[in-house]
């Protein structure tokens, strides 16, 4: 309860154009966004922009947020409609960039099994469509409750559960098969 | 593979792909905050009108500039396209009410002002987001394309030289995503859009 009445202080301080306000909800949200613009996006160079972009965009629009609601859940649609756009601007102008091929871990003692199996399934999520990609990520980065995801995607909660149980079957056919 | 190790196995690569990439967030806010510079929040346009109104804050001359001049703007574009496709004018194929085809689409027009342009294009929910492009034969700025469409409620955005652009004027309606915008066309039953 402390940390979101602080949260609340912060916000309300960004209000009054306190940017070091900014910044330290910036430092709590920045893995979360990132994490999310990664997921969507699958390439490094455009989660990056997409993120910076939607911080600068919530701060701009901030007195448009309700106190009432999440933070997060604002946040986070603002990063998502965002990375929606430039998955629609990719599809004209596509990067030059190859897909995320991160190698899971930088500990050399790490299992090559496990490094693996986190190559394949990265793969999967590279081929996935983008409308089951999205809820997966928000389930399983951001740890979202279902009704969080449906607000931040814009669809009902009904089909937020039904693709997130298609997206996992897919996912698990293209691992089977090696991706 | 079980459930459960699925789910796991989710979980560790998306946050092994950030921990992978630490280093696009290291700085962000810094980079964030020097980009914002003196910027503040947005007043709402309630808000901003009644600054605007208020008596004792004097008149301010900076902002009934920057309203003339969007009048002006959109005074010039109304014009343009006034000219453009008004009765008589030079263009007689060129209409904003839908032409229907024999096939029952009916052939609408994407209207989008644009002087120093080299490219612009729509895309929309009609095209799969794959973008149509417009043209500009005759060099005067404003850009079109006709495209057919069935009866329904199509989301669309233009794209200018590579920038969303997602206001169309001509519009029914808008779909609103904190700053990003598509515009809306309805055709056919309950409303012939353009």
């Amino acid at each position: 309860m402390y940390r979101v009445q602080e949260e609340v202080s912060l916000l309300r301080a960004s209000l009054q154009g306190d940017t070091g306000a900014w910044g330290e909800i910036i430092n709590r949200y920045k893995d979360a966004v990132f994490g999310l613009c990664l997921g969507f996006m699958r390439n490094r160079a455009d989660a990056e922009d997409v993120s910076h972009d939607a911080f600068i965009r919530a701060y701009v629009n901030l007195r448009r947020y309700d106190l009432e609601r999440r933070f997060s859940t604002w946040l986070f649609t603002i990063a998502a409609n965002l990375c929606r756009n430039q998955l629609r601007y990719r599809k004209n102008h596509p990067s030059t960039e190859q897909p995320l091929q991160i190698r899971g871990g930088t500990d050399p003692a790490q299992l090559v099994g496990a490094e693996d199996r986190q190559a394949r399934i990265r793969e999967a999520l590279n081929k996935l469509p983008y409308s089951y990609r999205a809820p997966l990520v928000l389930r399983f980065y951001n740890e979202l409750p279902y009704q969080e995801i449906s607000e931040v995607l814009a669809i009902p909660e009904g089909t937020v559960k039904t693709r997130i149980h298609r997206g996992k079957a897919m996912l698990r056919d293209l691992f089977a098969e090696g991706a | 593979m079980k459930h459960d190790e699925l789910d796991n196995l989710l979980r560790d690569t998306l946050k092994a792909d950030v921990a992978a990439s630490k280093s696009c967030i290291l700085g962000m806010e810094d980079r964030v905050i020097m980009q914002l510079g003196e910027r503040s929040p947005r007043l709402r346009w309630s808000q901003w009108l009644a600054q605007l109104a208020a008596p004792t804050r004097g008149v301010r001359l900076g902002q009934i500039a920057v309203v003339g001049a969007t009048a002006a703007i959109f005074l010039f574009i109304g014009l343009a396209l006034a000219n453009r496709i008004l009765p008589g004018n030079n263009s007689p194929g060129l209409s904003l009410q839908p032409v229907r085809s024999a096939d029952g689409n009916q052939e609408v027009l994407f209207v989008m002002p644009a002087l120093d342009a080299e490219s612009v294009a729509v895309v929309g929910s009609f095209n799969a987001w794959e973008g149509t492009a417009l043209s500009d034969l005759d060099g005067d700025g404003i850009w079109t394309a006709s495209i057919p469409l069935s009866p329904g409620r199509y989301e669309y955005a233009f794209i200018i030289d590579g920038r969303w652009w997602g206001q169309d004027p001509l519009a029914d309606d808008y779909i609103q995503s904190f700053g990003e915008y598509s515009s809306v066309r309805y055709i056919g039953r309950g409303g012939d859009g353009a």
